[in-house]
């Protein structure tokens, strides 16, 4: 099986001024080690400040790791060649009606996405986006929609398709199916399935919805103050939880 | 004895495009220490509701009811001050996102005294301060937190979503009301926090007969907690009756979608298989369908749908549907 994602030894940590002096380094992410197969799902829970959306930042390249190594398809990533990077990670933010631009419509929207990391010309570029955005079940004619004008669950298949547009390999989901409501949700992980089943895209799933977590992912990662306190296969996990913390997770102590 | 009695409640609201009915005569009746589950996607008007009962919508949305009985007393034709008098002391609710609710600019010590009523405490007037501040620590003890002086020194920002979510039911039963109302007080929080908060509001609920009406967006986070459940899709009342049997026997298209697509509810699904999910969209409340809303997007829809169905009843099981779903013989 091919590793897709690999990340080694993976450490972050932030300066927390105390006074006009002092400081202390909080450790955000403290040697965390997993692997990522193409076409699989991997869920990361964790309480908050358990370092999730830390990790999600580090392997968008939101922000740079102090030590250790993501490696793709077997190759260390730096920032310096963060654009090719950008096509095989892309990232979906918890709140799609806050993380769209108000006043861009949806398709200038997605055609900023492809200028900034393609070199297609325009004809293609309109192509390509007419196709993310039939991919994710919207009309055509929603290129010349602002993001108000859309539903809860449009706006997430609006924010699907900017994801999907450069074609990656790995989708990071933080939190992006927790604020959905439960018949919308339900529609979103058919169409993230779907996706999975049809193009062997991997998914970053983070969430605190275990039951979610347990439908759609295939390992799971549980995270306490930036360390991997349990991992493994989902539902093995789930059924017989070692860990304690693990366990309150599950609201069973 | 029945505690809240609501028939036929209409909310209207007045806008440039004529008026706006988000509340399609809900009915809703709550019996004395019972915990009523409200179960509705966003857009529903369940938080309408709510701000209904307890009076704090703004003057642009007009209130119709057949009967708004509070304990026998028709809240509705009371005069201002005497509504305000009963609802106060009676009927408690928190809201939606408490760090936001609660005063950033005051300390949770002060916000907390403020809640807690000089009536009811004994001795002088020169004492009631003292009385006050153990009443405080006593009230934090009771929703489960230890280090009072630490939260009671503290301000909202300081503290964690769950403290304040716990903060803010330590305001609502200082005056030990007889309903209190939840609007979703869970959202924001984790499994571990939300299973402790449901807990406490059970415990109030058996140990003083408190009513509770729980107000969420998710059937499964819920149902575990709640004696009678009713559900609504676009302020319309689909089906009401106990929980159980609820979700056992749904008989409404939209009851049955929102168990079905709720992984939790299905022991059978395997994983990564796809969930079952309605087509289409909530509508919006402009572009309201005409008689049952849930019409357009409903699997068995049929002509006589564009008449809204009358709330009929089976046996303590309320639904609103032309073509209820068939009763299956329980295995």
């Amino acid at each position: 099986m091919s590793q897709l994602l690999q990340v080694v030894e993976l450490c972050k940590s932030y300066r927390k001024q105390l006074g006009l002096f002092r400081q202390t380094r909080v450790q955000a992410l403290d040697h965390i080690n997993f692997t990522l197969s193409a076409g699989q799902t991997l869920a990361v829970v964790g309480e908050t400040g358990s370092g999730k959306s830390t990790l999600a930042k580090l392997l968008v390249g939101i922000e740079q790791p102090d030590d250790g190594e993501i490696r793709l398809s077997g190759q260390a990533v730096t920032l310096s060649n963060y654009r090719k990077y950008n096509h095989v990670i892309r990232y979906m933010f918890q709140d799609a009606e806050r993380a769209l631009n108000p006043s861009q419509k949806v398709g200038a929207m997605l055609d900023d996405v492809l200028r900034f990391s393609t070199v297609l010309d325009r004809q293609q570029r309109q192509q390509r986006i007419l196709q993310s955005l039939q991919q994710t079940g919207l009309l055509d004619e929603h290129i010349n929609f602002f993001p108000h004008m859309f539903s809860a669950g449009q706006l997430q298949r609006v924010a699907l398709a900017r994801a999907l547009i450069l074609e990656p390999k790995i989708l990071i989901l933080d939190e992006a199916l927790t604020v959905l409501d439960p018949t919308v949700r339900a529609q979103i992980v058919n169409l993230l399935l779907d996706l999975q089943q049809q193009q062997g895209l991997s998914y970053l799933l983070i969430s605190k919805n275990l039951r979610l977590v347990r439908h759609i992912s295939d390992h799971c990662l549980v995270l306490q103050d930036g360390r991997v306190v349990e991992e493994g296969p989902t539902e093995q996990l789930l059924d017989r939880p070692q860990h304690p913390h693990t366990r309150k997770l599950m609201g069973l102590s | 004895m029945v505690l809240l009695d609501i028939r036929n409640l209409t909310l209207e609201l007045e806008t440039s495009q004529g008026l706006i009915r988000a509340v399609d005569r809900v009915s809703l009746s709550l019996r004395e220490g019972e915990i009523r589950g409200l179960v509705g996607e966003s857009g529903s008007g369940k938080s309408l509701i709510a701000k209904a009962i307890v009076a704090v919508l703004n003057q642009r949305w007009r209130i119709k009811a057949d009967r708004f009985h509070w304990r026998g007393e028709d809240l509705l034709q009371l005069p201002f001050d005497q509504q305000r008098r009963i609802i106060g002391r009676d009927i408690a609710m928190i809201y939606q996102e408490p760090s936001k609710c609660l005063d950033p600019t005051a300390t949770i010590a002060e916000q907390l005294h403020e809640s807690i009523p000089t009536d009811g405490l004994p001795g002088n007037w020169w004492t009631k301060g003292r009385h006050k501040r153990k009443k405080a620590i006593a009230l934090l003890h009771k929703v489960g937190i230890k280090e009072h002086q630490a939260v009671l020194d503290s301000y909202p920002y300081q503290l964690s979503e769950g403290v304040c979510q716990k903060v803010m039911i330590a305001m609502a039963i200082a005056k030990s009301p007889k309903l209190l109302i939840a609007d979703e007080p869970t959202t924001a929080l984790e499994a571990s926090t939300q299973a402790q908060l449901f807990r406490l509001m059970g415990s109030l609920n058996q140990l003083k007969g408190m009513s509770v009406l729980l107000i969420s967006n998710e059937l499964d986070s819920i149902a575990r907690y709640t004696h009678r459940l009713s559900v609504l899709y676009c302020g319309q009342l689909v089906e009401s009756g106990d929980t159980a049997r609820v979700l056992a026997q749904p008989l409404h298209p939209y009851t049955d979608a929102l168990i079905k697509s709720v992984p939790e509810f299905q022991p059978d699904l395997q994983p990564k298989k796809p969930l079952f999910a309605l087509p289409g969209s909530i509508p919006t409340l402009q572009h309201l369908p005409v008689g049952c809303r849930l019409g357009p997007r409903c699997p068995n829809a049929r002509k006589e749908c564009v008449h809204t169905p009358v709330l009929e009843r089976k046996q303590h099981h309320y639904f609103s549907c032309h073509f209820p779903l068939q009763y299956k013989e329980p295995r």
